[in-house]
């Protein structure tokens, strides 16, 4: 490379304009190599394997401890056929619902203080809402634990301040979860809905403001229709890592409430059952990829109309 | 932010604090607890005492999963820009066929559940007959790690001001010059912020792990909840402070040693 370069100075650059540049018809092989091992890495350690686990769940299953090869669907009508089963993804499905739903009010005004406060006041919100992502999950669910449990932080505050004599345990309960749920997938909800409205133009909301709407109508008739994609990303984010998360149900809900992670777990590593587990893992991914899916396009779609509304402005 | 900003309500601002008060309050009320005098938790904290901090750092399960952790953490991070690095410039600097694929290929361990990736890599393991699971962690958390940092650094990428790097090249600089000199430092902050995030999530995961772990190679948030559920005296909340204080320390070194906003590595 350097002695082409050394040979003349302008030509190479030239020749190398052609490959940097976006559209050059030379860059097929440096593009490709530079490319090539991460995309060789994740072949093999995620595509194969995701794939062979999605074959195993339909080509065997456990027979009296024993796995049969064949093709089957015995893994999945086994889902549908327990009431256990079916109990457990109900209350993943559950869960995840509620945890998203609660985050969205919570997140709402963290994220317009962040977005649209001052200095101070968006610095500090900032910081409460990114320093937990510092802290091991593990952690944090302790924390949550050591609030709610009998003796807790919790219970002795509502004792102390005369709201209520025997406050209820919340420990080892579904509302457990969810409450611990939302604080530690919270700020997966805040950013992208804090970044959506510090991109909604200020104008839009004087404008809203000069032709006589209050406060309210600004934020539910400009602020919050435009930070809908933002909202979006997060109430996804937040709904596929609940449904998927194990170690917050183990430590906060117990055996009471246990979720599709939870049953995955012991299929695999207690009961053994290879194909099963597989099967429910298949599930948990399915579900999260439905999701996925059908919440981006709704709101992709309906954001381009906003949009393209607003371009026409 | 905005010079122009409206003011934040009175209504508001006291909605916000208390919101604060309440996301920090599981990182400091294992503080409080982790002083108390008393064989089991409680709340409030009985008497003062620091015998937990002294029994949790002389542990040797504690000692060794925080050492394996940190270490492990590191390789993952250093696999990672390896890795995704190159992948980045690939991407947003070249055209070749397949490319629009491979970025989604390159994003999708964010889309997949962390559990369903750790359970086919354990099954996947196992039918190749491995039974490193070192090996098997290493790549599971490059695995999850990867799509963040290619994301900070194709973004810091597209940044770069194509005409800084076109004058290198018209000046004589050869191909990996100008990348040393010229895009490097303008993409120098993409990096880092992908390191960190890397760092952070190999440290944190443990949905990987409960799969790809073995007794000689725990990984401290496995080794945490089992304290959790074998202790139930305050040593664990002591194991949390100390946890919270690793955190706080960790932010502080981003923000001042490397001069990086918390929110460019979160947001990517």
């Amino acid at each position: 490379m350097s002695s082409v370069a050394q040979q003349s100075a302008v030509a190479p650059a030239r020749a190398q304009r052609a490959e940097t540049a976006p559209h050059g018809r030379y860059a097929l092989p440096k593009g490709a190599l530079l490319v090539a091992p991460a995309a060789i890495f994740l072949l093999a350690c995620f595509v194969v394997p995701i794939a062979q686990m999605v074959g195993y769940s339909l080509t065997a299953h456990m027979d009296q401890g024993i796995a049969v090869p064949g093709l089957t669907t015995e893994n999945y009508a086994r889902l549908f056929r327990s009431n256990l089963y079916w109990v457990v993804l109900t209350r993943t499905l559950r869960i995840a619902a509620i945890t998203s739903v609660i985050c969205i009010p919570i997140a709402y005004p963290l994220a317009y203080v962040m977005a649209r406060g001052s200095a101070f006041w968006s610095r500090l919100v900032m910081f409460t809402v990114i320093s937990p992502l510092l802290v091991l999950v593990v952690v944090r669910a302790y924390g949550w634990k050591l609030i709610l449990a009998k003796q807790g932080f919790l219970s002795w505050l509502l004792q102390n301040l005369g709201i209520a004599q025997a406050p209820p345990t919340l420990l080892y309960t579904e509302w457990a979860v969810i409450i611990a749920s939302a604080h530690v997938f919270l700020p997966f909800l805040v950013l992208p809905v804090a970044s959506a409205i510090g991109k909604i133009d200020l104008g839009v909301e004087d404008a809203a403001r000069t032709l006589g709407a209050d406060w309210r109508a600004v934020f539910w008739r400009v602020t919050v229709p435009l930070s809908l994609p933002g909202l979006a990303v997060g109430v996804t984010l937040v709904f596929s890592l609940t449904a998927a998360s194990y170690v917050t149900p183990q430590i906060l809900g117990g055996n009471f409430a246990a979720m599709l992670g939870t049953l995955v777990q012991q299929q695999v590593l207690s009961v053994n059952d290879w194909p099963f587990g597989a099967a429910l893992a298949t599930v948990l991914l399915i579900v999260t990829l439905v999701v996925n899916l059908v919440m981006l396009r709704l709101f992709e779609r309906r954001f381009a109309r906003w949009a393209g509304r607003g371009e026409a402005r | 932010m905005n010079p122009e900003a409206p003011r934040i309500p009175f209504a508001l601002a006291l909605c916000c604090t208390l919101l604060s008060a309440a996301i920090l309050a599981p990182m400091m009320i294992p503080i409080a607890v982790s002083i108390s005098d008393s064989m089991f938790v409680s709340f409030p904290p009985r008497g003062f005492t620091l015998k937990w901090y002294g029994q949790v750092l002389a542990d040797r399960e504690f000692q060794t999963t925080f050492l394996f952790s940190f270490k492990l953490a590191l390789l993952v991070t250093a696999l990672t820009v390896l890795l995704g690095v190159p992948c980045a410039i690939g991407l947003t600097r070249f055209r070749f066929p397949g490319r629009s694929l491979i970025f989604a290929l390159i994003l999708s361990p964010i889309v997949f559940p962390v559990l369903v990736t750790g359970v086919a890599l354990l099954q996947f393991a196992s039918r190749l007959g491995s039974n490193d699971s070192f090996l098997q962690l290493l790549a599971g958390h490059t695995v999850i790690c990867l799509p963040y940092l290619v994301r900070t650094v194709s973004g810091a990428l597209l940044l770069v001001v194509p005409s800084t790097e076109d004058a290198a090249r018209t000046l004589g600089a050869g191909q990996f010059t100008t990348f040393r000199r010229i895009t490097l430092p303008q993409i120098r902050g993409g990096i880092l912020a992908g390191c960190v995030f890397a760092f952070i999530t190999s440290f944190d995961d443990y949905a990987m792990a409960m799969w790809l772990a073995d007794a000689r190679h725990f990984t401290l948030p496995l080794q945490i909840h089992v304290f959790i559920e074998r202790s139930f005296d305050p040593s664990v909340a002591a194991i949390s402070a100390l946890m919270v204080a690793f955190s706080l320390a960790l932010l502080l070194v981003v923000e001042r040693a490397l001069g990086l906003k918390m929110q460019r590595i979160v947001a990517g």
